[in-house]
């Protein structure tokens, strides 16, 4: 499934996606070619919390991790893992996605049916 | 010891842009502020003050996520002051300042400042509303909505922390600061209003490991359900997240919905709080979703029935 272009996510940027069928939405973290794609469900809380201050807006102020803007928590981009906060040692789900030749950023498989709201 | 409530809540930020164009959009005003951050105001004067992490003027952060610096309470007189002071002095360190206020520390390292109050009295009248067999509160031709009505935050409201110990903490704001339980949800913590407020609430602790200590949410007063519906439901139209909410709690009666924040942190709107005096005796009620609200709401899209498809001719 097709989620936005690679150049539509600024490098060093977070965008969230909402898609048909997921409870929660899809975050998406640019690093120069590397995308890195999370679900926007902070584990602090059983069933998970949506983790932005306002739409897109993600990532902590020196733009160096990805934040829950619940209680502070902060999450390293590449790995997910939560390395301040609440959740201290959990992990963000991570989305398989991939870029396709034409610079498209795809979901990898259809969300499976326990994801679905 | 005649503590009011909270006046200002100061945070050490690392995005004082974010910060500053999220507390304006909450519906507060600038007072003062410059480059280096400042006070952004409810209507009466209280509210939130914001400076960049690394600012030298701000207390030490404690060595958790939470951006929370320190708390200012708001108390009578200078009398008060005083009180706190040699009360406080007895086994801590208590700074005076040039202004008349004292500095210093809870038993968690939490940074404490206590000034004779600067919040502005306010003269507004509540949400009115009508109901079969009382006086009409709205008259003739007077409206219960319009667009564009002002839903602006009051009063800074409360503060809920996440602290490792409940028994140090009530300990140490009941027994020497003089609040009193309102009531208790077991499993998490008690309720807690100073001495000089009727609020059912300026402060709810909630116990947490020691690496969550902080701040869970602040709350802001607003004048009545409607104001905080509509102050939401904006705030969620610019693009805001919603974390709980709309709803009303049990304890305390007010309505709530919670917000989250680059503060780190919650910001509620509340609305009609119960008052209490000193007669009133603590309720206590098992920590869930059932004890914490009466109600819980999710706000969705405007969306209207109306008259359903045409009838095919």
């Amino acid at each position: 499934m097709r989620l936005c272009r690679l150049d539509e996510v600024l490098d060093g940027q977070a965008r969230g996606f909402s898609v048909p069928g997921l409870q929660r939405k899809v975050i998406l973290v640019r690093r120069g070619v590397s995308v890195f794609a999370y679900r926007d469900s902070c584990p602090h809380y059983e069933g998970g919390t949506p983790m932005a201050w306002k739409a897109d807006r993600y990532l902590n102020g020196e733009g160096t991790h990805l934040a829950c803007h619940s209680h502070g928590a902060l999450f390293e981009i590449e790995t997910g893992e939560c390395v301040l906060g609440p959740c201290l040692g959990q992990r963000l789900t991570k989305v398989p996605v991939r870029i396709s030749p034409s610079g498209d950023i795809e979901m990898v498989r259809e969300p499976a049916e326990e994801e679905l709201g | 010891m005649n503590i009011i409530g909270p006046d200002y809540l100061v945070f050490g930020v690392d995005d004082l842009v974010a910060c500053s164009e999220f507390l304006t959009a909450f519906g507060l005003t600038p007072a003062g502020v410059d480059d280096k951050g400042g006070l952004f105001e409810a209507l009466d004067g209280t509210g939130v003050i914001i400076r960049h992490k690394s600012d030298p003027d701000l207390p030490a952060p404690l060595p958790t996520a939470t951006m929370l610096r320190q708390q200012v309470y708001g108390v009578r007189g200078d009398a008060d002051i005083e009180a706190i002071a040699a009360e406080l002095g007895k086994d801590r360190k208590v700074h005076r300042l040039a202004d008349g206020t004292i500095e210093t520390t809870d038993d968690f390292g939490f940074a404490l400042k206590f000034q004779v109050t600067k919040r502005r009295k306010l003269e507004m009248p509540a949400e009115k509303i009508n109901a079969p067999g009382a006086p009409a509160q709205r008259g003739p031709n007077v409206l219960g909505v319009w667009d564009g009505m002002p839903a602006k935050p009051r009063m800074l409201s409360h503060t809920v922390l996440f602290v490792p110990d409940i028994e140090v903490a009530t300990g140490f704001y009941c027994q020497r600061l003089g609040f009193v339980i309102t009531d208790v949800l077991k499993g998490a913590g008690p309720f807690l209003r100073p001495k000089d407020n009727d609020d059912h609430h300026t402060l709810f602790f909630i116990r947490t490991p020691e690496y969550m200590k902080g701040i869970e949410h602040l709350a802001f007063h607003m004048g009545g359900p409607t104001e905080l519906m509509v102050a939401g439901s904006r705030f969620v139209k610019s693009g805001y997240e919603s974390f709980w909410g709309p709803g009303r709690h049990k304890f305390g009666s007010n309505w709530f919905w919670y917000f989250n924040s680059p503060l780190g942190t919650h910001f509620e709107y509340d609305a009609d709080m119960d008052k209490h005096d000193d007669e009133w005796i603590a309720r206590e009620a098992p920590f869930g979703p059932e004890a914490s609200q009466m109600f819980l709401l999710q706000h969705r899209e405007k969306w209207v029935p109306g008259p359903g498809p045409a009838p095919k001719e």
